[in-house]
């Protein structure tokens, strides 16, 4: 089955280790990924500044997506999701901007379809493809390992726009866990945002949000976090050490995105996970799986 | 300076109020029974101090030009939690980016990462730079010698229209 997919700029330009497990680990799940055409930003860091104009850059990857002739859409970022699927909620219950959108997108040549459909990794994983096909795809199980899942927050909120999971009790992605043999633990900051967002106008306060929840995974016994979202990424793996010197601690917990550890479960080998390119010490928690 | 200390020799302005209303769209701000859920869950409380729903109750005031010259609403971190949890289907979130676009418009402070995002994509259709990493053996990666796909730039007729997009004041 062929899926069209929409990166967004924060997997494009920096966390090509999602990027790089995602391409290699849906085509051995049946699934064909698609790419975009010239594809542009989601329009989310745009919402603060002209909430118009964002919502133009969502509806154009929608358009992008119409390009392809496919009817699914896979978008890989919480944020990018969110974005995309309150512009499309909008084009459904807004005629001024339907008829708006559309008259700009015609002057680039393009065309909304509102019956697209909008995926997550996550959803897609757990809901399309099934816990059974992926147990299926497993080539080993990785038995013993005893991980913590960070959902983030713009895949399950808000729950009247329609998010892939549970506001205050996700369980998608500790199922997806559970499906390739690991433990995924209870922990009660588990809803706790990372806080990317904050990074344009409180780069600190940003990073201690994510220190601080990391400060906290680390007391609970874990070889490691698993996330799913971009932002997550660069917040929790990317900058785990700027965020070790804002909370006053030494931080060294292994990031994984969740395509990583779903590869490691098929036999995949580190480099084809881009598991070469995490910046947290991911070797530990490589270490604890059974050969 | 706090907001009850702006508020304190502020005059309410209903003009401005009614921009954010209509900004804000079907959302319903005026049902706000100041329950505080949103304030009690709201992630940049204990941080820097944001408190949802004193900005709800300020806006339906009328206190609005205050706020969009306050730098309190670029405290939000958008994790969504009040609009998830009000029992009224007000929504700090919209409110608060409603707020944003304001001081846009106004030409008030701005963090300047903001405006920088939108000349970015201006100029290469992203909102952020393409980087390289560095692995841990010191190795350093970039999409091309990773074998990933080249990135396209979108044409002129892109520019065009989100230019035209960004003259859009709802």
């Amino acid at each position: 089955m062929k899926v069209a997919v929409f990166w967004g700029c924060c997997i494009l330009t920096s966390q090509y280790s999602y990027e790089i497990s995602v391409r290699e680990v849906f085509p051995k799940l049946a699934i064909d990924l698609v790419d975009l055409h010239e594809e542009n930003c989601c329009g989310d860091p745009v919402k603060s500044v002209n909430d118009f104009a964002a919502t133009y850059l969502s509806v154009r990857i929608l358009a992008l997506a119409n390009q392809t002739g496919l009817g699914n859409l896979l978008i890989p970022c919480n944020r990018c999701h969110f974005a995309i699927s309150e512009a499309k909620k909008l084009m459904e219950n807004d005629d001024r901007i339907h008829e708006k959108m559309t008259g700009l997108l015609k002057e680039e040549g393009l065309s909304y379809n509102p019956d697209i459909k909008i995926w997550h990794v996550i959803d897609l994983l757990h809901d399309m493809v099934g816990l059974k096909s992926l147990k299926k795809a497993t080539a080993k199980q990785l038995k013993g390992l005893r991980l913590a899942s960070h959902v983030g927050c713009q895949l399950i909120r808000y729950s009247d726009l329609g998010r892939p999971d549970d506001a205050e009790l996700p369980s998608k992605l500790d199922e997806l866990i559970a499906a390739v043999g690991a433990e995924s633990i209870d922990y009660p900051e588990k809803l706790d945002c990372c806080g990317a967002a904050l990074t344009r106008s409180h780069p600190d306060s940003a990073l201690s949000l994510s220190g601080t929840k990391l400060k906290v995974l680390q007391t609970l016994n874990i070889d490691g976090l698993v996330v799913s979202c971009p932002e997550c990424g660069i917040m929790f793996d990317t900058k785990q050490k700027d965020a070790s010197s804002t909370v006053g601690a030494k931080l060294n917990m292994p990031i994984v995105y969740y395509t990583q550890l779903l590869g490691l479960a098929m036999g995949i080998s580190l480099e084809r996970l881009g598991l070469h390119l995490n910046q947290s010490p991911v070797e530990e928690l490589l270490k604890k799986i059974p050969a | 300076m706090g907001i009850t200390d702006l508020m304190s020799m502020a005059k309410p302005n209903p003009e401005s109020r009614a921009r954010i209303f209509s900004k804000i769209r079907r959302r319903e701000l005026a049902n706000c029974f100041q329950c505080v859920k949103c304030t009690s869950g709201c992630t940049a409380l204990k941080l820097l101090e944001l408190k949802p729903h004193e900005i709800i109750r300020l806006v339906d005031m009328g206190f609005v030009d205050e706020l969009a010259s306050s730098d309190i609403i670029w405290t939000c971190v958008t994790c969504l939690k009040c609009i998830q949890r009000c029992p009224q289907k007000a929504s700090p979130y919209h409110v608060i980016i409603a707020l944003r676009n304001l001081a846009v418009e106004r030409e008030a402070k701005v963090p300047e990462p903001f405006l920088k995002a939108v000349s970015q994509i201006l100029e290469t259709g992203m909102a952020e730079a393409v980087q390289k990493v560095v692995t841990h053996r010191a190795v350093t990666f970039d999409r091309e010698s990773l074998g990933l796909p080249k990135i396209v730039v979108p044409k002129d007729t892109f520019q065009a229209a989100f230019l035209k997009a960004m003259e859009e004041k709802l």
